[in-house]
């Protein structure tokens, strides 16, 4: 609760006064001028996939054959296997007692590495997300404080252990008990982020004034306030602060556009190095290709990372519910192979599945390796993990979580192993990540006892 | 006195003595029975399965714990509960320990429950943004769609709430000039009088003259800004876009001091009645009574929701309850195997929804009983639908049309293909969904949640089950001892639509090549061996059908489950349905002229 309402307290002080200086002192643009070591900030960036791997193709045979000969599942990544990091003995949060949810609960456990509270079970009530943690901490230097991608409706209704349907698709958590809803649409992420045009034609300019008026908005809300019961208040106050944010989200693409207009006329940017490399260019696929849709949610984190636009950001590559991939040459929805019982022709396809959707983190990640930025590149300043939130989908077990951290993360993280001798759970794993990526935490995340050493640089 | 204070009286005199008996039951039948069979596990500090009942015993009428008790009910009534390895009741100590908790809703205080402020749905956003500035309601299509459930709306990120500015921008954009003029009113027009207008209809109540201040600056901060007088009135019209007082439902006044129940004030009345039945904002005449402070009187409230379900936009009943209710909501989305079932088309899917959907009108609109929903002998068909039906020869078009069914197996929810589609999976029929369905939906009965670690039917032994039919191979699985007490109440009810295959087409025979075998029973003996027998008995009971769609449709109206004092409602309201048979506008009358629709508890 604490970060939320270091979060809330800091914009809220913010609000009426938010002219532009102050978003270069709040370290928009970071970089001190005149100073030439200019540090890149570390994002930080989670992608998923629901039910679990097929175990003897996901994880590597030892760590000395890691680099040399990777598991199939993991093919796509081999260019830039010597900045990945693999570790196997990372243990999931223990769903007892809601034994009878394991997808209910394999997603929404994933990064808050918490259980829903038994007794508020049909309400969300959980713990803080690892992403919001970071969000709430490094947020405020960003137009965007997170981006939360997904590629299905978060709609999905399934009554598992009578749990708030909410606990199936969600995987971010801005407080215990706010789910934070996911951008499933490219194009609408592609407008409101970066202004650019879509094909609609409907311009996402906005009103120079608008900002303004809603910062009168805010202040007349304060009257309806004071007229509601407390807990209604909470809502309005989740309403606001959304608004608090376009209203600063305003501000920062006015800075962009003045910086940008300021480069055209030979002034260099405070924050950049000639030598980046330029924004990406997105292009939103015109058909319904499953790896395309991926794909084009995949550039979106990179050119939100690229540009600073945020520095955290989670992705549902997809839900536990309902995918198929056509493309693969089957029409199975993703569930139904899992409970293979070892039967070769579902194994087959829960192993093409999972290729599938490591191909599209490895389409990511080394876009992002190819992209300069510093003296390195942009995925040596990320921490990107991919991973699912079951270990074998079979019997929904959750001993290894599988997962791959792409990235050197400034230099925090040790990569080009397998290390297969570490004892932890979800927890630590997260409150690792977070201390690479510069968090301070006040307290462990979810179940965690300690971080996981073995990961770091030393 | 009058008759009616000596009605009042009679009921809460009855009231007092089923208060009296229901505290003497669970004395005698609840806490004895909890002290033996539950409490090893869900007292005494423990709390197995994150239930501890210590807390509710002690407290029976709390609100808090109706939950815990509804679960206790279907657990213990399906035999989950006490589990199998431990101390079992006799068959007299379950039954009246079902039979006191039955009667527990007695303790209940009497409680309207809260009036939470809600933001507007998307579909209901979309709406309002139509007859407040004469846009297309799709406008709002690009908000994130809700997760449905009860009173539920998923929390807002800042780019989505930065749709609602875009949205605004827009729908400025797409506005009319003639409505601009009737909006803005005349060149001379006092700026606060334009506010205020514009405040009333999008706020649906009166502004106060705080929040007319924050307008008048909103259009001081345009003219101080060099825009023209229409155009930093437009610049105001979007402050009140954007406005919480718009995007959400809010009171017009401050809550008495000192009060713990108070009533709805006129303006929160016609907004909930006008989103109950059309899904947008009150039009003139609803405003006009709430103006006049005459929409409470309960024959003015009837008569308004009369008028209401008779207008076309009523259709949002369907579309935001009636779907959910049925299930065909999910339509759309549902995978279906393209291979078996190629036919599953977009233009299909449509149709099976539109045939809900026009069936549920056609009984709320000609006033039918609530047990046409099960009996009827007409549905609406398009060319393309009746395919399903083995009716392509008679009917022909993209256009729905009602159609009289001659066929008795067909006709009304049970046999609709679009429920008996959502109701499967995507290669196959299941019995079990369809037996939760009609128990759940349909009869308003709890299904407890399968239990952890169930072997599906798909892991079957391949070769044991090679030549049987679904239905065989589902009792095999009811071997299992730990399936088997929910399943033999589940499945018989399931059985008896195997005649209907995964996208409600007729069949003989099932894909093993055996003949269906429909012969099933419902809980209680009573036995069927056709859909047209399964119709037959379900539409018999029609106090339960009542009751369920009641307490369906009064927890979609107050945007909340239902908790106990709301249970003793019901059966008041039950008693009027009954008398009128079972009529769905008498139904929806009772519902929108009830004490919690009409009232409030000011949380603390």
């Amino acid at each position: 609760m604490s970060h939320l309402l270091n979060r809330r307290a800091c914009l809220r002080g913010l609000g009426a006064s938010l002219g532009l200086p102050l978003l270069e002192t709040m370290g928009w643009a970071d970089a001190v001028k005149g100073k030439t070591s200019y540090k890149p900030p570390v994002r930080l960036g989670f992608m998923y996939m629901p039910h679990g791997v097929i175990m003897d193709q996901f994880w590597p045979k030892s760590p000395e054959s890691f680099l040399k000969s990777p598991p199939p599942a993991l093919e796509a990544l081999r260019p830039i296997l010597n900045q990945c990091l693999m570790v196997k003995g990372i243990q999931g949060v223990s769903i007892s007692p809601f034994n009878g949810a394991p997808h209910a609960l394999e997603l929404s456990t994933w990064l808050t590495a918490s259980l829903p509270n038994a007794a508020k079970r049909n309400q969300i009530h959980i713990a803080i997300s690892a992403d919001q943690i970071m969000a709430n901490y490094v947020g405020g230097l960003t137009a965007l404080p997170s981006l939360e991608l997904a590629t299905m409706p978060q709609t999905h209704k399934e009554n598992q252990e009578g749990l708030n349907e909410g606990y199936y698709s969600h995987c971010s958590f801005r407080s215990p008990t706010q789910a934070m809803p996911a951008e499933i649409n490219p194009r609408s992420v592609l407008n409101r982020l970066f202004g650019k045009t879509g094909q609609s034609g409907k311009s996402a300019a906005t009103d120079p004034l608008d900002r303004q008026m809603l910062d009168l908005v805010i202040g007349g809300a304060k009257d309806l306030r004071r007229k509601l019961p407390h807990s209604d208040q909470q809502k309005l106050d989740e309403y606001l602060d959304s608004v608090r944010s376009v209203e600063r989200r305003i501000a920062a693409i006015e800075y962009r556009q003045k910086e940008a207009a300021l480069e055209k006329a030979g002034v260099a940017s405070s924050k950049r190095k000639a030598s980046d490399s330029p924004p990406i260019e997105v292009k939103i696929p015109e058909g319904d290709k499953r790896s395309e849709y991926m794909q084009v949610m995949c550039d979106l984190t990179v050119l939100a990372f690229q540009t600073d636009t945020t520095r955290v950001s989670t992705y549902i590559g997809s839900t536990p519910n309902g995918v198929s991939y056509p493309e693969l040459g089957f029409s199975d929805t993703h569930h139904g192979p899992t409970h293979h019982n070892n039967e070769a022709e579902k194994v087959r396809k829960v192993a093409a599945i999972t290729k599938f959707n490591i191909d599209q983190f490895a389409y990511m990640v080394k876009k992002m390796a190819a992209l300069r930025e510093g003296d390195g590149t942009l995925l040596d300043n990320c921490i990107m993990m991919w991973g699912s939130g079951l270990e074998d989908g079979n019997k929904h077990t959750r001993e290894n979580l599988p997962f791959i951290i792409a990235g050197k993360g400034g230099g925090t993280i040790n990569t080009g192993r397998f290390i297969d001798t570490v004892k932890g759970n979800q927890g630590d794993l997260l409150t690792t990540l977070l201390a690479c990526s510069g968090v301070p935490l006040d307290r462990p995340i979810g179940i965690a006892t300690k971080e996981i050493k073995e990961m770091r640089r030393a | 006195m009058s008759l009616a204070a000596m009605a009042a009286e009679k009921q809460s005199s009855d009231l007092l003595v089923k208060q009296q008996a229901a505290q003497k039951a669970f004395k005698q039948d609840v806490q004895k029975f909890v002290a033996n069979y539950c409490f090893e596990c869900h007292g005494n500090r423990r709390s197995k399965a994150g239930l501890n009942l210590e807390v509710a015993l002690k407290k029976p009428g709390d609100p808090g714990f109706s939950r815990k008790w509804m679960d206790a009910i279907a657990n213990v009534q399906a035999h989950d509960m006490p589990p199998d390895d431990a101390d079992q009741p006799s068959d007299d100590e379950r039954q009246r320990f079902l039979d006191a908790l039955a009667q527990i809703k007695y303790l209940s205080a009497q409680d309207p429950g809260p009036f939470v402020i809600r933001r507007l749905t998307k579909i209901e956003y979309g709406n309002t943004l139509r007859d407040f500035l004469g846009v297309d309601a799709s406008i709002a299509k690009e908000l994130p769609d809700e997760v449905p459930g009860e009173g539920y709306l998923n929390s807002l990120s800042p780019m989505q709430t930065e749709q609602y500015l875009g949205i605004a921008n827009a729908a400025l954009q797409q506005m009319r000039a003639e409505t601009q003029k009737r909006l803005f009113g005349a060149k001379e027009a006092e700026v606060r009088d334009v506010a205020r207008k514009l405040a009333r209809t999008a706020y649906r109540r009166p502004p106060t003259e705080a929040e007319l201040d924050v307008l008048v600056k909103v259009f001081d901060l345009g003219m101080t800004n060099k825009l023209d007088r229409n155009a930093a009135l437009r610049l105001m019209l979007k402050a009140v876009l954007v406005s919480p007082q718009f995007l959400f439902i809010t009171p017009s006044k401050d809550a008495p001091t000192g009060e713990k129940i108070v009533p709805l004030d006129d303006y929160q009345l016609a907004s909930r009645l006008s989103y109950l039945l059309w899904a947008t904002m009150p039009d003139e005449e609803l405003s006009k009574l709430a103006d006049e402070g005459k929409l409470h009187e309960p024959e003015v409230l009837k008569a308004q929701t009369k008028r209401l379900l008779a207008d076309k936009r009523s259709r949002a009943l369907f579309d935001g309850f009636g779907a959910q209710w049925l299930g065909t909501a999910e339509l759309k989305d549902k995978t279906f195997d393209a291979q078996k079932f190629p036919q599953m088309t977009p233009e299909l899917r449509t149709a099976m929804y539109d045939e809900a959907r026009l069936f549920f009108e056609s009984i709320v609109r000609e006033n039918r009983s609530v047990v046409s929903f099960v009996n009827s002998d007409y549905t609406f068909l398009n060319g393309t639908l009746a395919k399903i039906y083995g009716l392509e020869k008679q009917i022909t078009g993209d256009a729905m049309q009602k159609v009289k069914l001659t066929d008795a197996n067909r006709g009304g929810i049970l046999a609709m293909p679009g429920v008996l589609a959502t109701t499967s999976f995507a290669t196959r029929t299941s019995a079990v969904k369809r037996g939760v369905w009609v128990l759940e939906q349909v009869l308003g009965q709890r299904v407890p949640p399968a239990p952890p670690n169930v072997p599906a039917l798909e892991k079957q032994d391949k070769r044991k089950v090679a030549n049987l039919t679904l239905r065989q191979r589902t009792e095999l699985h009811r071997t299992n001892a730990v399936c088997a007490n929910c399943h033999k109440i589940l499945d018989p009810i399931g059985f008896g639509l195997e005649n209907f295959d995964a996208i409600g087409r007729w069949r003989d025979k099932d894909e093993s090549g055996g003949p269906i075998d429909a012969v099933g029973e419902l809980p209680g003996g009573k036995h069927f061996s056709s859909p047209k027998e399964l119709k037959a008995l379900i539409a018999a009971r029609e106090t339960d059908l009542t009751r369920n769609l009641t307490e369906k449709l009064l927890a979609y109206a107050l945007c909340r489950q239902l908790d106990g004092y709301d249970h003793i409602i019901v059966d008041q309201m039950l008693q009027t349905i009954a008398k009128d048979g079972h009529k769905m506008q008498t139904l929806i009358s009772e519902i929108v002229t009830s004490y919690p629709f009409l009232n409030r508890r000011i949380q603390e």
